[in-house]
């Protein structure tokens, strides 16, 4: 157990490291709470039934959008409307120009690998009549900014 | 024979009190080790979520299973005596164990090296959100941090055991075992330091931990490899963590040296699992070395350890150099 001793100074020195970077627990690698936090969160929209409806000039409906107002109220942040496909959307969550993605996404989306999901907010039945549990995708590992939309998200009622 | 039949033994080894005592615990001590796992890979595989360190955590504790139930076949199948299509015994059954418990051992090391390498490199940032237990939404960090703090106890206590335990019975299966155990909770402790550091935005922290930890466990599993192809490969006999020569070979030597008799003897030890196998070549001093000298030797020098059952001594002219290659005893030679 003595060969492992370079092995425990470095998770020390990884501890005292971090403990000088200790202001949020947890934090964003890239600080995207604290962007948002009074300033702008940037949505992807993608359309879909009555969880994300798109009309000609008008902001988006439906039940995520709705969400997200007030999401976006409490933490006094404006919302930045982008729509595109999710491939798109997704890519562009990827490369940081995105906050949130929402389009009535399950938490069986196969974009975990480029994602960060919240935690499922609502269950409901698909047509074949399988259990769909809806999530919204937000940036990988903005482990801040995914905990206070879990925590929004999970002391909403939301209906169906 | 069927009057000592209840008495530990190993083939036709008969097992000191020391040893006997240390074999049961050994079992024992396997059974609890399974049990735990089965509750830590419960444990971790609840709260995994998208944590490198976590999913690692995970495998190895899967993995982790072979050397308990690779020592305990073995343990079961060693009991048998020799038989006539196993005229050696079943000793050799205790090699095999330890080589799958060593492989097993370096495949946790590898993947870790692998993947946590690999996140490494791709710059994943991994995503840990909330939980919403009892109401109340909070972060799941802690609670992975909780469950590889749970998780991470006893595996040092089982080590240790363990560790003493090799010793005693010469079982390198229980040496691999509790490397794994090191293992075991060396991983848990770097996955809790990694999830720790990830909460205080440190993506890397995790991946880093992972790799530093499983450096030195694939250092232990190809340890182990090598003394386990080793020993089936009939290398001499090592020391039970393969760190050295066993003593065991200079001893017998030494002592056949020492008797009146005899002008020259040089042995040669493989070994067959917990015992060992033994040819000792011995110059009798006069051509009369009597059958009765060679059996009074045989039986002092099996006195001396249990682990010498298995031993023919040949009375021979000279030393056989194609038998004994080297120019020392107990095959120090490099």
């Amino acid at each position: 157990m003595c060969r492992s001793r370079p092995a425990w100074a470095a998770i020390l020195a990884i501890l005292l490291l971090a403990l000088t970077a200790c202001a949020h627990y947890p934090a964003d690698p890239n600080g995207t709470l604290n962007n948002v936090t009074d300033g702008t969160m940037r949505v992807g929209v993608t359309e879909n039934q009555k969880w994300v409806q798109i009309g000609e000039g008008a902001e988006p409906q439906g039940v995520e959008p709705d969400l997200l107002r007030d999401f976006a109220s409490q933490l006094n942040a404006d919302i930045e409307w982008h729509q595109g496909s999710e491939h798109e959307l997704v890519d562009d969550l990827k490369h940081g120009e995105l906050d949130v993605v929402i389009g009535g996404i399950s938490a069986k989306t196969p974009w975990t690998t480029h994602a960060g999901l919240s935690r499922p907010y609502v269950k409901t039945k698909d047509g074949r009549g399988k259990t769909v549990k809806h999530v919204m995708l937000a940036p990988l590992g903005e482990n801040a900014f995914i905990l206070s939309l879990d925590k929004f998200l999970q002391s909403q009622e939301v209906q169906p | 024979m069927k009057s000592v039949a209840e008495k530990p033994r190993f083939g036709h080894t008969e097992l000191p009190e020391e040893q006997s005592q240390a074999l049961r615990k050994a079992v024992k001590f396997e059974w609890i080790t399974i049990g735990y796992l089965t509750v830590s890979t419960i444990i971790v595989f609840l709260v995994l979520g998208n944590s490198q360190a976590m999913k690692a955590a995970w495998i190895e504790d899967l993995l982790s299973f072979l050397p308990p139930i690779s020592f305990l076949v073995a343990a079961h199948v060693i009991k048998r005596p020799p038989s006539t299509k196993h005229p050696y015994g079943y000793h050799r059954a205790v090699g095999i164990a330890h080589l799958v418990a060593a492989v097993a051992l370096c495949v946790v090391g590898a993947y870790l090296v692998a993947d946590s390498g690999l996140g490494l490199l791709k710059a994943e940032h991994p995503t840990i959100g909330g939980i919403t237990l009892f109401g109340q939404t909070f972060w799941l960090g802690w609670l992975m941090m909780a469950a590889m703090a749970l998780t991470a106890g006893p595996p040092v206590y089982l080590g240790l055991v363990k560790m003493k335990l090799a010793r005693s019975l010469h079982d390198k299966v229980l040496y691999a075992d509790a490397d794994m155990n090191k293992a075991d909770w060396m991983t848990a402790a770097a996955a809790g330091v990694g999830i720790a550091g990830i909460g205080m935005g440190l993506w890397w922290a995790d991946a880093v931990a992972a790799l530093i930890i499983s450096v030195s466990i694939l250092r232990d599993g190809v340890r182990n490899i090598r003394g386990a192809v080793g020993g089936l490969a009939d290398a001499r006999a090592m020391t039970y963590d393969d760190a050295h020569p066993h003593p065991l070979t200079g001893d017998i030597d030494d002592y056949l040296s020492s008797l009146h008799w005899v002008s020259e003897a040089r042995s040669r030890t493989r070994d067959e699992g917990h015992v060992f196998h033994i040819e000792s070549f011995v110059v009798p001093k006069s051509q009369d070395a009597t059958i009765k000298q060679l059996e009074d030797a045989r039986n002092a020098c099996i006195e001396m350890d249990w682990k010498v059952q298995d031993m023919v001594i040949i009375p021979v002219g000279e030393l056989p150099d194609e038998f004994l290659p080297g120019q020392t005893t107990g095959g120090e030679e490099d």
